[in-house]
């Protein structure tokens, strides 16, 4: 009996095509995975601050700038009125340093590149990590040895979860201070 | 080639004098093959027929196909970073503010001129949200509906943003600088020319004096104040009895018995928060202590929905009524009376008007039992001989200490009378006024027709008006200088005695606008450019400093003083009245009851939602269902059932209202519990020129209004109606029961949705309620244990009056969508709060009961079941979550909810509407930033403020304490003035709260359904006798 040609479609274009079409898009979600969870990502800032001299180096305490880290659930980035507090005495004369003192002098909104972003719909709260002594390289990387801030871990749901399902297993020296962290929907969601 | 050697003579002919071109060796010996082949076009093979066999498998489709193919499936998973935007931090940071974090700042709400202090939430410097005050001893932490709609007026985008010069209604932006100048050359060439300046009544000590010092400037003018609505009759009757004084306020919370005729003090009359909350606690289940509140009125008002009795009285009877019930009363030997009152029987009356001679029977008894203790209270509208006559049987009863001593109402510019208003009309026709400065009021709309008021101010040689928005009165005016909104602006104001409370900016204008007192100042000053922002705030501040502070004693210095005070929002002062009263017995000559009652009688009353129309511009108050009939975004003729088959018309038809000349044209609404005969239209609608919210909604209910009225202001004798033929669509959120369809009427009570008792029968036996209860049931589900916190409610249905306040605090707090008249008429409205309102009874003397209705977070939702993508579900801390990420609009969840509290984004709301009103970008400043703002295509409702309870539990961890029920306030809580409704931890035995979820008279809806919910509602008890239910 002849094959017909929807046989021949069914039988091996449709599996190949399939198949194709598959192993395509698997490799490359996964390897430009780090790309859509923003892992690496590490765009030029305005002023290109390093958080390796300030935090690593000088061992400026984080919470001098992100003062909001305890109280509210945003860190806050600091304003410029902030880093003026050194600054207005201390490398007056680097150029990123003047261009600084322009952003002041002029009361000019500085604008950074945002790295960390959770979407509108999940109320991520930094205090209440923080409160329960989670301490900010935990989802930020060794932030001191940045010269320039990239992410380095994934902020999507499923990395909330990892943590807040195991939190044990991911905080051993906090065992005794925390539980697991909430897993319904309206714990972020709202 | 030995060929070519042959024959190679042929070309090289001698003959030829040319040149022999050859190409080849083949050509220069003439190769035959050649030859042949000169005659040939093509070369040979080049035109044999195309064959696709011979070519490459792959053809150019296929080709392109794969590489389309192929580079679509590179790319099918790959990206790139996607950029994030930016962060913007301040250049410096105000020093109060931390990111995420609410700051409340005291201040005093304009939205009516009870003044009532209010906290004012603000994020990141935005205006958010509106809070009562709890420290101020009016309202006690509480705000009405237009109080926390007020933040709507301030981001609406069509207020007036520059200042407008107009000439024959065509408006042209002109700078605040020339627009000064040029009022100001007018103002100082008035040559003895009279300057009018029209307000509202004045609240503000402070702009008082600025209007003083406005005078003494410029020595021609004169103030006129009116309002729309005004308790004039009842002072200037307390004048004429009592022979100094205003009305005073009632201790409504002491009394036993309260006789409401026409006065519906829990809706529009007086301070609706202040009594709501005072006869809510002589309705306290916990002492068994119960109030008895009569109304005799025309319509049902929301107290007349919350009355143990009432009776149906066409307003012009109400003389005769107390004269009757006077004269019963003191022929039973109850009274002493000064008035002879022998020519009254109640009992002739209630046969007249048709009234059960029961409840009046009741009635005189209650009177004569609780003397002292009961209050008879007679509505604005009345005319002035019932007040007299009220006063009196008050006296007779000897309720004064009903009345509180200790606050009387102030106002610092008294209405003028209609004389002053006709006589500053004659002047402008005369062309004696100079300039009329409307001061943030419009007369043109309020005032009656037949003033002439806006023909008159064609004559007037400048017109000015001072507005928020364009209205009547705008535009008919020369300049309309736009002024700053409540949250923007300086001041104080004072209405009760003891207390003086301060409005302070917690925005700077948005607009080019400015503070109205300043613009005066300026004119005061006399030079168009001494405005400044400071100008009023220093002027405010320096009044306190001379005038106030020195009174008050204060043992700190006046900047410490002023920045305290400025952070409670009040100060109270020990001034004291000393209330004297004789009774004036030459008061009685006012009583007579010989009132003609022709044709129909026609009420009109203020809105509830939009009042006076100061808010028919406010989508929120617009699309708030009104509280008796559930109709938003009209008014109406409220018509009772009798009256409209006399007339012949049906529901929405439309009748022509007919008054001397007055006409106006509106569908009839027929309203159960109205008397027959009577005609009840609320004002505030039909508004013109006013924006794209407020023109053309409902009817202009003042066009029937005269400055000549027999009986008051609001209430018209004589008036006839005719059927137009026309019908109309009125947005009711919630349909009529039929009253006499046996399969629905009293449903609400058959399924035990509503519960209620009487007094005596909960006295009697405490269980009355329980009885009913429904065992549990068991569930094919594994119950969840519930072991830490689990979030319910309370809500008492004694104390909830069902005004709806709590609809728009839920409205603000939540992002909630106005939808549009249209949108409400397919039932699609989004707010996820809801006040059921259900009749039973007679369409005549309906009973009324009233019920919030919101989600009732169900142990066992069925709504949880059928949601295809679990998008609603349940929380551990009991609460019923909707996660609007998740969900794909199938609706299957609405479909399934028993209780229908649930919402859905037919549209995305904030850009439906063609006029593109709501997607003013302003609009979004609004928003609560710590809720979502949903889009088309979701479902949403309740949440039990859950961003309340993160707030709460963060802030519990910051202090590291674990999180307690009564931590958490909703918004709906929050805003309650009668303190029904009640939140909390269920499992928390010690709290407040788990008192009322406990209570006996706690019940639950559908309850037989077994989806076990978390509200409880404690059943309404009614202190009516048991004979009579």
């Amino acid at each position: 009996m002849k094959k017909s040609f929807l046989d021949y479609i069914f039988r091996n274009r449709l599996p190949v095509t399939l198949f194709v079409v598959v192993a395509s898009f698997a490799l490359t979600y996964y390897s430009s995975r780090a790309e859509r969870d923003g892992i690496g990502y590490s765009p030029d800032q305005p002023i290109a601050y390093s958080h390796k001299i300030h935090a690593g180096d000088m061992k400026i305490d984080c919470q001098y700038c992100h003062v909001g880290v305890e109280k509210s659930r945003h860190a806050m980035v600091p304003a410029v009125a902030t880093c003026m507090n050194c600054h207005t005495v201390a490398r007056k004369d680097k150029p990123e340093i003047i261009k600084l003192a322009e952003y002041y002098r002029d009361r000019k909104p500085l604008q950074w590149k945002r790295i960390h972003k959770v979407p509108d719909y999940a109320y991520f709260n930094h205090s209440v990590h923080v409160n329960k002594g989670i301490d900010c390289t935990a989802c930020h990387g060794e932030i001191t040895q940045m010269e320039k801030v990239g992410q380095m871990n994934s902020f999507t749901m499923g990395s909330c979860l990892n943590c807040h399902r195991d939190a044990h297993a991911k905080f051993p020296e906090l065992r005794d201070k925390i539980k697991p962290g909430p897993e319904y929907c309206s714990a972020c969601h709202r | 080639m030995s060929d070519i050697k042959s024959d190679n003579t042929q070309n090289m002919d001698s003959d030829q004098l040319e040149p022999n071109y050859w190409r080849s060796f083949e050509a220069l010996y003439n190769d035959p093959t050649v030859i042949e082949a000169k005659g040939h076009e093509f070369k040979e093979g080049v035109t044999d027929d195309f064959s696709a066999t011979g070519m490459s498998n792959l053809s150019r489709r296929k080709f392109l196909a794969l590489l389309g193919a192929s580079a679509a499936i590179a790319g099918t998973a790959c990206t790139d970073y996607r950029d994030k935007g930016e962060i913007v931090p301040y250049n410096i940071k105000p020093e109060e503010i931390t990111v995420g974090k609410p700051n409340f700042y005291a201040s005093t709400c304009t939205a009516c001129a009870n003044a009532c202090g209010i906290l004012i939430k603000t994020r990141e410097g935005r205006p958010i949200k509106v809070d009562g005050n709890p420290d101020h001893p009016v309202n006690k932490g509480k705000i009405c509906a237009k109080g926390q709609a007020n933040i709507l007026n301030l981001y609406d985008p069509e207020r007036l943003k520059t200042p407008l010069i107009g000439r024959n209604s065509s408006f042209n932006e002109v700078s605040w600088k020339d627009a000064d100048s040029d009022i100001i050359n007018a103002l100082a060439s008035a040559n003895g020319k009279e300057i009018a300046i029209v307000t509202n009544p004045i609240t503000s000590p402070t702009t008082s004096k600025v209007i003083e010092d406005f005078k003494s400037k410029y020595p021609a003018t004169k103030v006129y104040s009116y309002s729309l609505f005004n308790d004039d009759i009842k002072n200037s009757a307390w004048q004429k009895t009592f022979g100094s004084g205003k009305y005073p306020l009632i201790k409504w919370n002491e009394a036993k018995v309260i006789v409401a005729l026409e006065s519906d003090f829990l809706g529009v009359d007086g301070n609706k928060i202040e009594n709501s909350r005072l006869f809510a606690e002589g309705r306290d289940v916990e002492t068994k202590s119960f109030n008895r509140l009569y109304c005799i009125d025309s319509t049902l008002t929301i107290t007349g929905n919350n009355s143990d009795y009432r009776l149906r009285l066409r307003p012009e009877a109400q003389i005769e009524f107390v004269m009757s019930l006077m004269n019963e009363l003191s022929s039973k030997g109850a009274l002493n009376l000064s008035v002879n009152t022998s020519g009254y029987s109640l009992s002739g009356f209630a046969t007249k008007y048709n009234l059960n001679k029961k409840v009046l029977d009741q009635l005189v008894k209650d009177l004569a039992s609780n003397k002292g203790k009961a209050i008879v209270d007679a509505g604005i509208s009345l005319s002035e001989n019932v007040h007299v006559a009220v006063n009196l049987l008050n006296e007779a009863l000897g309720n004064f200490t009903m009345f509180r001593s200790d606050s009387v109402v102030n106002i610092f510019a008294e209405n003028s009378s209609v004389q002053e208003i006709d006589s500053l009309i004659q002047k402008i026709n005369d062309g004696n006024v100079a300039a009329v400065i409307h001061f943030d009021c419009n007369p043109v709309y309020h005032l009656a027709q037949d003033f002439g008021y806006k023909k008159a101010l064609s004559k007037a040689g400048l017109v000015v008006t001072l507005s928020e928005r364009e209205n009547e009165t705008t535009f008919v005016s020369k300049y309309v200088l736009p002024i700053n909104h409540n949250f923007e602006s300086w001041g104080d104001a004072k209405t009760r005695t003891g207390v003086i409370s301060l409005q302070q900016p917690v925005i700077a204008p948005l607009n080019s606008t400015r503070q109205k007192e300043s613009i005066l100042l300026t004119w005061i000053n006399g030079k168009s450019d001494s405005f400044n922002e400071t100008l009023y705030h220093e002027y405010l501040m320096k009044n306190w400093e001379v005038s106030i502070y020195q009174t008050l004693n204060s043992k700190l210095d006046f900047k410490r003083f002023w920045f305290g005070a400025l952070h409670d929002g009040i100060v109270l002062t020990n001034d004291i009245p000393s209330i004297s009263r004789s009774f004036n017995n030459a008061v009685t000559g006012l009583l007579s009851a010989n009132v003609s009652e022709k044709g129909f009688a026609v009420i009109i009353k203020e809105s509830y939602n939009v009042a006076d129309g100061s808010f028919s511009h406010n989508g929120w108050m617009q699309e708030l269902p009104h509280p008796v009939s559930k109709i938003s975004w009209d008014n109406y003729a409220a018509v009772s059932e009798k009256t409209c088959k006399d007339l012949g018309v049906e529901n929405f038809d439309m009748i022509e209202i007919k008054i001397g000349d007055r006409k106006l044209s509106l569908p009839v609404f027929m309203q159960a519990g109205t008397a027959d005969n009577v005609v009840v239209i609320e004002s505030g609608f039909g508004r013109q020129n006013s924006g794209t919210v407020a023109n053309e909604v409902g009817f202009n209910s003042n066009l029937l209004m005269s400055k000549n009225s027999n009986l008051s202001q609001w209430i018209y004798s004589d008036a006839t109606i005719t059927k137009t033929g026309d019908s109309y669509k009125l947005a009711s959120s919630q349909e009529h029961h039929a009253f006499d369809d046996p399969k629905v009427q009293d449903l609400h009570k058959s399924r035990h949705i509503i519960q209620e008792a009487t007094v005596a029968a909960y006295v009697k036996n405490p269980h009355v309620i329980k009885e009913k209860h429904h065992e549990d049931q068991p569930s094919v589900y594994d119950p969840h244990p519930y072991n830490g916190l689990k979030w319910g409610m309370a809500i008492d249905l004694n104390k909830c009056t069902g005004c709806g306040d709590c609809v728009v605090a839920c409205n603000v707090e939540n992002n909630i969508p106005v939808v549009g008249k249209d949108q409400v008429l397919v039932s699609r409205e989004m707010q996820w709060l809801r006040i059921d309102r259900y009749y039973s009874g007679t369409p005549e003397d309906p009973q009324v009961s009233m019920q919030p209705m919101l989600c009732q977070h169900c142990d066992q939702a069925p709504c949880e079941n059928v949601c295809p993508v679990v998008a609603t579900n349940h929380s551990p801390d009991g609460l019923n979550q909707m996660v609007y990420n998740r969900c794909v609009g199938t609706r299957y969840c609405s479909n399934n909810c028993p209780f229908k509290v649930r919402r859905f984004n037919f549209f995305n709301f904030r850009d439906h509407f063609r006029d593109s009103f709501q997607e003013n970008p302003i609009l979004a400043l609004m928003h609560n930033p710590e809720v979502t703002v949903r889009s088309r295509g979701v479902m949403e409702k309740c949440t039990f403020c859950v961003q309340r309870i993160s707030e709460g539990r963060a802030d519990a961890t910051h202090e590291n304490r674990k999180l307690k029920g009564s931590d958490i306030t909703t918004a709906c809580q929050d805003s309650c003035g009668s303190n029904a409704i009640y939140f909390g931890d269920i499992n928390d035995k010690e709290s407040e709260f788990y008192k009322y979820r406990n209570h006996e008279l706690g019940y639950y809806v559908l309850e037989e359904l077994n989806v076990k919910p978390n509200v409880t509602y404690i059943a309404k008890l009614r202190n009516i006798h048991s004979e009579e239910v």
